[in-house]
C-alpha cells in the first residue's frame, strides 16, 4: 500500500520536521538519509504515529492514520525500534508474540494461530528454534532481528524501520537489509528505513529520501536524485561518486 | 461531717503551703532517684492519675498546668476539681509536653507517666526542674505507694496516710463479705474487656483480685514493657471460658466500641459460659490511670456483682458518693459521674 | 531445554493451587484452643452435610467457622492480592522493585481507611476511602516522577514522598481522633488479620475476588504493557486505557486489603520476584502463580504469627522483617542488572 504524507509538522523543543508533500511506494524500499539531526527517526515516528503529529496527515491507501483505532493502525503500520525496550527478560518467543497485540483483545491471551504467526516470523528472519532463548541474552545483529519478526507478526503492510543496522558488523548489517530487502520484493511490502550508512542506502534502497535540518532536500531513485552536489549541500562535506563494475559507490 | 474534716484538711494545708521544708529525695515507678526541693508550690502534671492524686491530697490550688486527656476527654475532672478546667495545658494528645509553654509556667516539679521511658529525663533536661514518673498500673500497692510519695514530696504526708488508711479500712471491709477468702478455683474467672477492643486485657488488675474473681488474663506478659495490658487472640478467650466478662464503661455510652450488648451478640462468642448466663456487664475499669476514689467505688461494685448470685441490681449511689466526699470533699460526685456514663442501664443491658 | 522448563512451569502450576488449599486445612488446625485434627474433620464435615452424625461440642464449631476461617481466607486473599498487584504494578512501570507499598498505595489506602473509621464511623465500608487514597497515592507518584516512572530511584523516592504525606496526614488523624477511637486505630496499622469478621470480609473478598480475576484476565496485556508507553502503542495498545484500568484494580485490591488488616507490605516485591526466578518474565505464569503464592506466604505468617506466640503478633511486623532483608539484595542487585 502506498503511504503519502502530507503538510506534515512536528516540533520538538527547537527543533521543527516539515514535510509538505511525500509518498513511499508499495514494494520498494526507501532509504531516509541525511546528516545527525535531520529528522529522520522523528519523521519515522510520526509515520507510525508513535509521536502524534502536530499538523498534517499520514495517509495509508488513502485512510488518515490519526482517524483510526490503535489496532486498527498497528495493522497497517509496524515500527521496528534500535533497540528493544525490555525490563524484563522476555523469551525470544514471548517477546515476538507482543507483534500481535492489535489482534488480541485486553482480556485474552494469544491463541494458537497468534503462536504460529510468531514462529513463522522467525523462521522467516532466520532464528528458527531461538524461541525459548532470553532476548537479553542474544548478539545484537539477533536482537534487531527479533524485533523484524515481532513486526512481521504484528503482520502490517507498512514497515518502518529505525536504523536496522546501526552498531552491527558489515556481515550483520548485509543480513539485516538483505532481509529488508526480501520484505519488500517477495512480501510486497512498503519499508521505509532510516540510514546512517549512505553506502547501505545506496546499495539496498530502490528510494531515497535526504532530509536535512527537518526539511525535505530531495526524494527520488538514486538514479534520479544522487549527484556530488546534493551530497554536499546535505552532508557539508565533499564525497565523490564513483562507478565500480556498473555500480555507484560514494567515495569520501 | 467528712466534707468539715476536709475542709479543716484543707485549711492546715493551707497553712503549711508556703513553709519551707527539708528537700526530701523520692524514688520513682521508673527506678529514678529524684531529689525534690523542700517547697514545692507549682506543679505541673502530665499523668492524670497523679493530678487527681494531687487534688485528693489538698495540693490541686498548686497545680499550674494540666494534660491534655484530662482538659478534653475526661468525664469526671470537672467535677472533682471544677478549677482545674481553667488551668493552662502543657501537653497534646500524645502526652508530648508544650516544652515553651511549660518554661513559662516556672513549674517546681513536673510529674510525668513512666510508661514513656525517656519523657521523664527529656523533660528535665530541658527544663532544668526535677520530673518523676509514677503510676500504679492497675495495682493497689502501686497507688497507695503513689499517695504516699506524693503526699512526701508536697508535704501532706498527714492527709496522704489518712487517705490510705481510708483506703485499705474499705478494702477490708469489702473482704469481709466478697469471696476473696475463699479457695482460688471456687472464686469466679472474670475477663476484663479494656480500652476500646474485646481483646486487650489488663494483666493485672487488683479490683477483680479484691473483690473475690480471678483475672484471667493474669500473669500474661504485657504487650510491651511498661505496658498495662497484653492482646491476645479472640480464640484464648474461648479457652478461658471466663465465668463473668467485664466491659469497660468508664466512658460515655457513644464512645464504647464495645458494649455489653455487642458482647452478648457476638456469634463468635455465644458458646461462652458467661454469655450463655448473661454475665457480661460493665465495670468502670481504667484507662492508662486510676482515680483513686472510683476505683475504691469500683472494687465495692465488683465485689457485689462476683458475690454468689450477685448482680447489677443494686444502688451504689450512696456509698460512692461518701468515698468521693471523703476524697475530694466534694458531694454528689459519682451520682453525676454515673449520669454521664449511664449507670443506670448497665443494670438492663 | 523447553520440555523442562514447561514440566516446572506445569509442576508450580499444581503447587500453586493444593499449597494454599493444604495450608488452609492445616492453618485450621493452629490455635489458641486446642481442638483434635479428628474433631476439625468431623466438625467440617457436620457443618458440609448438615445430616451427618453430630460434630463436636459447639465451641468447635464457632472456632472453626467465625475465628479462625475468616482470618485464614482473609490471609489468602490479602495475600493474593498483594502478590499480583505487585506483579501488575512492576509490569506497567516497568520497574521490578515498584509494588504497593513503595508506591506509597498502602499508606494512602491506610490514611484512607484511617479516616473513615474515625470520623464516618464503623457503619461506612472503609475500603471506599482506602480505595480514593490509594488512587490518590499512585497517581501522586506518577506525577511527582514524571516521564521517567521506569526508572528505579524516581519512583522509589517518589513513593518515599507520597508514602511520608500519607503517615503524616494519618499522624494527623490521629491527633484529631478522641483516645477511644485512637485506640483500635493504632492496633490496626500495625497490620493484623485477627479483628477480620465476616462483616468485613462481605465487602473485601468479592472486592479481591474480582479485581485479581480481572489482573489475570490481563497478564498477557500486561507483558506487552512492560515494553513501554510508546512501544506498546505502536503495537496497537490503548495505553493510555490500560495503564489506568491496571492501576485502578490493584490500587483497588490493595486497598479493599489493607482497609481490614492495615499495612503488610513486602507480600508484592517477594511473591512475584520468585515466581520469576522459577519461570521467567512472562506475566502470563507469573500473575496467576503470584496470586496463589501470595496467598500460601501471607497465610503461612500469619500461621506463624498465631501458632509461635501466646498473644498476637502482628503480621506486618513478620512480614517487613523478612521482606526488608529480600528489599535490600535486591536493590544491591539491580545495580547490576539495570544500570
Amino acid at each position: 500500500m502506498k503511504v503519502r504524507v502530507e503538510g506534515l509538522a512536528f516540533s520538538y523543543g527547537a527543533f521543527t520536521l516539515r514535510i509538505p508533500r511525500l509518498t513511499f511506494a508499495e514494494g520498494r524500499v526507501t532509504a531516509l538519509v541525511g546528516p545527525n539531526g535531520a529528522g529522520k527517526s522523528t519523521l519515522l515516528k510520526c509515520l507510525a504515529s508513535v509521536v502524534p503529529t502536530a499538523r498534517g496527515a499520514v495517509l495509508v491507501d488513502g485512510r488518515d492514520l490519526a482517524g483510526l483505532a490503535g489496532r486498527d493502525r498497528a495493522r497497517l503500520v509496524g515500527y521496528v525500534p534500535q533497540e528493544p525496550s525490555l525490563t524484563f527478560n522476555f523469551s525470544v518467543l514471548d517477546f515476538v508474540l507482543t507483534g500481535r497485540a492489535a489482534f488480541i483483545p485486553v482480556f485474552s491471551s494469544p491463541a494458537r494461530p497468534d503462536v504460529e504467526a510468531a514462529l513463522e516470523a522467525l523462521r522467516f528472519v532466520g532464528l528458527d528454534g531461538f524461541g525459548d532463548r532470553p532476548v537479553l541474552e542474544l548478539s545484537s545483529g539477533e536482537r534487531r532481528l527479533v524485533l523484524i519478526a515481532r513486526t512481521l507478526a504484528q503482520q502490517p503492510t507498512v514497515l518502518l524501520l529505525d536504523e536496522p543496522t546501526s552498531f552491527l558488523d558489515p556481515r550483520h548489517e548485509t543480513e539485516v537489509m538483505e532481509l529488508v530487502k526480501r520484505l519488500a520484493a517477495d512480501m510486497g511490502k512498503t519499508i521505509v528505513v532510516s540510514l546512517h550508512a549512505l553506502d547501505m542506502a545506496l546499495k539496498f534502497a530502490d528510494d531515497m529520501v535526504f532530509l536535512k535540518g527537518g526539511a525535505l532536500v530531495a526524494a527520488g531513485t538514486p538514479d534520479e536524485v544522487l549527484d556530488e552536489a546534493l551530497l554536499r549541500a546535505v552532508y557539508d562535506v565533499a564525497m565523490d561518486i564513483r562507478n565500480v563494475d556498473g555500480k555507484r559507490v560514494i567515495v569520501r | 461531717m467528712r466534707a468539715l474534716v476536709a475542709a479543716a484538711l484543707l485549711l492546715a494545708g493551707a497553712a503549711a503551703h508556703g513553709q519551707d521544708r527539708a528537700a526530701v529525695t523520692v524514688v520513682d515507678s521508673l527506678g529514678r532517684t529524684v531529689p525534690v526541693p523542700g517547697r514545692v508550690d507549682r506543679i505541673i502534671s502530665l499523668e492524670p492519675e497523679i493530678t487527681r492524686i494531687l487534688v485528693a491530697l489538698g495540693a490541686g490550688e498548686r497545680l499550674v498546668g494540666i494534660d491534655y486527656f484530662l482538659r478534653h476527654h475526661d468525664h469526671l475532672f470537672p467535677l472533682v476539681f471544677p478549677k482545674g478546667s481553667s488551668l493552662p495545658l502543657v501537653s497534646n494528645q500524645a502526652q508530648e509536653l508544650a516544652v515553651e509553654e511549660a518554661v513559662r509556667l516556672r513549674p517546681d516539679i513536673v510529674f510525668s507517666s513512666p510508661s514513656e521511658f525517656r519523657l521523664a529525663e527529656s523533660i528535665e533536661r530541658k527544663l532544668d526542674v526535677p520530673v518523676v514518673a509514677l503510676a500504679s498500673m492497675g495495682r493497689f500497692d502501686g497507688l497507695l505507694g503513689e499517695i504516699r510519695t506524693l503526699g512526701r514530696i508536697v508535704g501532706r504526708e498527714e492527709r496522704a496516710a489518712a487517705l490510705i488508711a481510708y483506703f485499705e479500712e474499705t478494702l477490708r471491709s469489702v473482704g469481709r463479705d466478697s469471696p476473696s477468702g475463699r479457695p482460688a478455683e471456687s472464686r469466679p474467672s472474670v475477663y476484663l474487656a479494656f480500652w476500646g477492643s474485646l481483646v486487650r486485657t489488663p494483666v493485672s488488675y487488683d479490683p477483680v483480685v479484691a473483690a473475690g474473681g480471678r483475672n484471667s488474663a493474669s500473669g500474661l506478659l504485657p504487650d510491651h514493657l511498661g505496658a498495662p495490658g497484653a492482646t491476645i487472640p479472640l480464640e484464648k478467650l474461648l479457652v478461658w471460658d471466663p465465668d463473668v466478662i467485664l466491659v469497660q464503661g468508664n466512658y460515655p455510652p457513644e464512645d464504647r466500641r464495645v458494649s455489653v450488648g455487642s458482647v452478648l451478640r457476638d456469634p463468635r462468642l455465644a458458646s461462652l459460659r458467661a454469655v450463655r448466663s448473661g454475665r457480661v456487664h460493665y465495670t468502670f475499669g481504667y484507662w492508662y490511670w486510676w482515680d483513686p476514689a472510683l476505683v475504691l467505688v469500683e472494687t465495692v461494685y465488683l465485689s457485689r456483682l462476683l458475690r454468689p448470685g450477685g448482680g447489677p441490681g443494686f444502688d451504689l449511689a450512696a456509698e460512692g458518693d461518701a468515698v468521693f466526699e471523703e476524697f475530694y470533699g466534694v458531694e454528689g460526685a459519682f451520682s453525676a459521674l454515673c449520669r454521664i456514663l449511664a449507670c443506670h442501664e448497665w443494670k438492663t443491658r | 531445554m523447553s520440555g523442562r522448563h514447561d514440566s516446572r512451569t506445569a509442576a508450580l502450576t499444581v503447587l500453586a493451587v493444593v499449597l494454599p488449599l493444604a495450608l488452609l486445612v492445616l492453618a485450621l488446625n493452629v490455635g489458641a484452643y486446642r481442638i483434635p485434627p479428628k474433631a476439625v474433620f468431623t466438625t467440617i464435615v457436620g457443618a458440609v452435610f448438615p445430616g451427618a452424625p453430630e460434630a463436636g461440642p459447639s465451641p468447635y464449631a464457632d472456632i472453626l467457622f467465625r475465628i479462625r476461617l475468616p482470618r485464614l481466607l482473609l490471609a489468602l486473599f490479602a495475600g493474593a492480592a498483594l502478590a499480583v498487584s505487585g506483579a501488575s504494578l512492576q509490569a506497567l512501570f516497568r520497574n521490578p522493585l515498584v509494588f504497593e507499598f513503595s508506591l506509597g498505595i498502602s499508606h494512602g489506602a491506610a490514611f484512607g481507611a484511617a479516616l473513615s473509621l474515625v470520623f464516618l464511623g464503623r457503619s461506612v465500608p472503609p475500603q471506599a476511602a482506602a480505595f480514593v487514597f490509594a488512587l490518590v497515592a499512585v497517581l501522586l507518584v506518577v506525577a511527582i516522577a514524571g516521564r521517567s516512572p521506569s526508572q528505579v530511584v524516581t519512583v522509589l523516592l517518589s513513593g518515599v514522598i507520597v508514602s511520608a504525606l500519607f503517615q503524616a496526614l494519618l499522624s494527623m488523624v490521629e491527633v484529631f481522633a478522641d483516645p477511644y477511637a485512637l485506640q483500635s486505630l493504632v492496633f490496626w496499622l500495625m497490620g493484623s488479620l485477627g479483628q477480620a469478621t465476616w462483616g468485613d470480609l462481605a465487602v473485601t473478598l468479592p472486592v479481591i475476588g474480582a479485581g485479581v480475576a480481572v489482573l489475570v484476565l490481563m497478564r498477557w496485556r500486561l507483558n506487552v504493557l512492560s515494553l513501554g508507553e510508546d512501544e506498546a502503542r505502536s503495537l496497537g495498545v490503548d495505553t493510555r486505557r490500560d495503564k489506568v484500568l491496571v492501576i485502578a484494580l490493584a490500587a483497588l485490591i490493595t486497598a479493599a486489603a489493607t482497609a481490614v488488616m492495615g499495612v503488610v507490605s513486602w507480600i508484592g516485591l517477594i511473591v512475584p520476584h520468585l515466581v520469576r526466578l522459577a519461570v521467567g518474565a512472562d506475566n502470563r505464569k507469573v500473575v496467576p502463580l503470584s496470586a496463589g503464592f501470595g496467598a500460601s506466604l501471607l497465610l503461612l505468617a500469619d500461621t506463624i504469627a498465631r501458632g509461635a506466640a501466646p498473644f498476637e503478633i502482628p503480621v506486618g511486623i513478620l512480614t517487613s522483617i523478612v521482606g526488608i532483608p529480600f528489599f535490600i539484595v535486591l536493590l544491591k542487585r539491580s545495580g547490576r542488572v539495570w544500570q
